[in-house]
């Protein structure tokens, strides 16, 4: 057990390393004015974070971040099972939604911020909004594609409906709705860095607009690079909410499993909004 | 609720069943007494599920009426559990097998450490003590069926119907699964209905055998099985008694008339599938 972890986590880490290592290497030398040494930019991080107020810009957005996407799982999951739940209503919004989906929440960005101003409520609202449909729509087709049998069972059994929703329809839906949070988090980390770039005096979108456009180049790259660390540690944390909540799902054998290729086209599809 | 209200008849009258234009089930009466192992047989596609689910109060029948005693089953009872065909699809795969088994029991408000009893009294009467743990997916598909067994039993209804309980299971389990149903009806006095296409199975389970036929389907033939209650696999089944009954119900099945031919192709089993 553990020596096949142990395994298994040098497989998954060798890549990584190459690559740093190879990055750090092969840049060390580098002269070129926009592209500085990789442990530069390494360096410049650390040290913006230690005492350039990058800390403070990372707490910012961060928090945007965290509040927008926890705000859309609350309440995408909620109106999505009981929009899932009710044929009627999930006819009658289809179109809206389909056209909600459709538009790329990117154009909202002037609008919003010429309507709630340039402080954090209009990014959390703004990363509210991205991250609201990827887990709407996946919350309503989760609902949507749960066994009849599984609903006929809890019918027959005469389970209340406060029940149903919690023990039944929710963790049914699960997989799916964790699926639409993995694709919100991708598209609520664009829109903190395009909300903090135009018009915000603090985050990390403004960090790295603020030290390009005054040519402190190794900032800027320190500060790209802390973008990308923020995403990849919060999709490590979801990850790992997601071996928690869907244990039963992973360990089961993979023919029982719900065919997901339905997931990986609605991620692509998200991802290239 | 007394006990006169919660043992009744289980009684058809001038059912119905059409799914659109296409009929399902015409004028079909039967009942059901208390106490008593009927099975029900036809042919695959003769409208057994559909008939289970008008008498379980799942589906709502074009016309005619099901009544418990002299209540109308317009919805699912507190009095009848249903073990499905699917067993797979029925049993909630996000929740252990003893929560599966006490689920109904949490709709009853029933406290957790009582249901906790009961679910594992309930797995223990099927032969599936401390299996509590696992998950459904973890059983064979034979144990899969004792746990909806058990959680029909945990419901603790005066009715147990059964939609082809034993389809998909191997022969060896499936005997096991036959006699266990024998012995808890006999241990508990309850009402058992089964569904099933296997005309020796309806023959080796019943008191009663109803057989469905023509096209919409109705009842063609209600036969008492006179095999007595204590019924045993190898010896039940080589009476000559027990031959002659498989042989009319075949016959029946097949469009003959009710009187049996005196020499019946005796290994013929049409109706599996
Ligand atoms: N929900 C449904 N809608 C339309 N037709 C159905 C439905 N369920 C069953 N049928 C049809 O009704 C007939 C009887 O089905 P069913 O009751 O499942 O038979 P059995 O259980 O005896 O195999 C079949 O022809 C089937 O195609
Ligand atoms: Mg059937």
């Amino acid at each position: 057990m553990s020596r096949t972890f142990l395994v298994s986590a040098l497989n998954q880490l060798w890549l990584p390393v190459l690559v740093i290592v190879l990055l750090w290497v092969g840049t060390a030398g580098s002269t070129n004015f926009y592209f500085p040494p990789f442990g530069d930019m390494v360096g410049a991080m650390g040290a913006n974070l230690a005492h350039g107020g990058l800390l403070e810009d990372l707490w910012f957005s961060l928090k945007n971040i965290l509040a927008g996407l926890g705000l859309a799982i609350v309440v995408g999951v909620l109106a999505g099972l009981i929009i899932g739940e009710h044929r009627r209503l999930r006819e009658s919004l289809g179109p809206v939604l389909d056209f909600a989906r459709a538009t790329p929440t990117v154009a909202f960005v002037p609008v919003i911020i010429l309507t709630l101003g340039i402080g954090a409520t209009p990014k959390i609202f703004l990363i509210f909004l991205g991250s609201l449909w990827p887990i709407l729509l996946n919350t309503i087709s989760g609902v949507e594609g749960i066994n009849p049998a599984v609903l006929e069972t809890a019918r027959s059994y005469r389970i209340p409906w406060q029940l149903r929703l919690r023990r039944v329809i929710l963790p049914g839906a699960t997989p799916q709705i964790v699926a639409g949070v993995r694709v919100a988090l991708s598209v609520a980390v664009v829109l903190m860095v395009v909300s903090e770039i135009y018009g915000s005096p603090v985050g990390l979108g403004n960090f790295i607009l603020r030290s390009g456009s005054s040519f402190a180049v190794t900032d800027t790259w320190g500060g790209t690079l802390l973008i990308g660390l923020l995403g990849y540690g919060l999709s490590v944390v979801l990850l790992a909410v997601e071996h928690v909540l869907l244990g039963w799902y992973f360990q089961r054998p993979p023919r029982v499993r719900r065919n997901t290729q339905g997931l990986a086209l609605l991620e692509r599809e998200a991802l290239t909004r | 609720m007394s006990d006169s209200d919660r043992l009744a008849p289980l009684s058809v009258t001038g059912l119905h069943k059409s799914y659109g234009h296409h009929a399902v089930l015409a004028d079909l009466n039967l009942s059901v007494e208390p106490g008593s192992f009927v099975c029900i047989v036809g042919p695959s596609g003769a409208g057994k599920t559909t008939l289970l689910r008008c008498l379980s109060g799942l589906l709502a029948p074009t016309s005619g009426s099901v009544r418990y005693g002299d209540r109308p089953v317009n919805q699912p009872l507190a009095e009848i559990a249903v073990v499905f065909q699917d067993y797979r699809g029925s049993l909630l795969p996000w929740m252990r097998v003893r929560d599966n088994v006490a689920f109904p029991l949490e709709g009853r408000g029933v406290s957790r450490s009582a249901r906790r009893a009961r679910a594992d009294e309930c797995l223990a009467a099927v032969g599936l003590p401390g299996v509590g743990d696992k998950y459904p997916w973890q059983l064979s598909g034979g144990m899969q069926q004792r746990v909806a067994i058990a959680r029909g039993l945990a419901y603790d209804a005066a009715v147990l119907l059964m939609d082809e309980p034993f389809g998909s299971v191997d022969a060896q389990a499936r005997f096991d699964l036959e006699d266990l149903v024998l012995r808890l009806r006999r241990d508990l006095g309850i009402t058992v209905i089964v569904v099933t296409h296997d005309i020796d199975e309806a023959v080796y389970l019943g008191d009663r055998v109803i057989v469905l036929g023509g096209q919409p389907a109705t009842v063609i033939d209600n036969l008492t099985v006179d095999l007595g209650q204590d019924r045993d696999q190898i010896h039940t089944r080589a009476l000559p008694r027990f031959a002659e009954l498989r042989t009319r119900v075949l016959t029946r099945i097949r469009g003959g008339a009710a009187a049996p031919d005196p020499a019946p192709p005796a290994q013929l089993d049409v109706s599996r599938t």
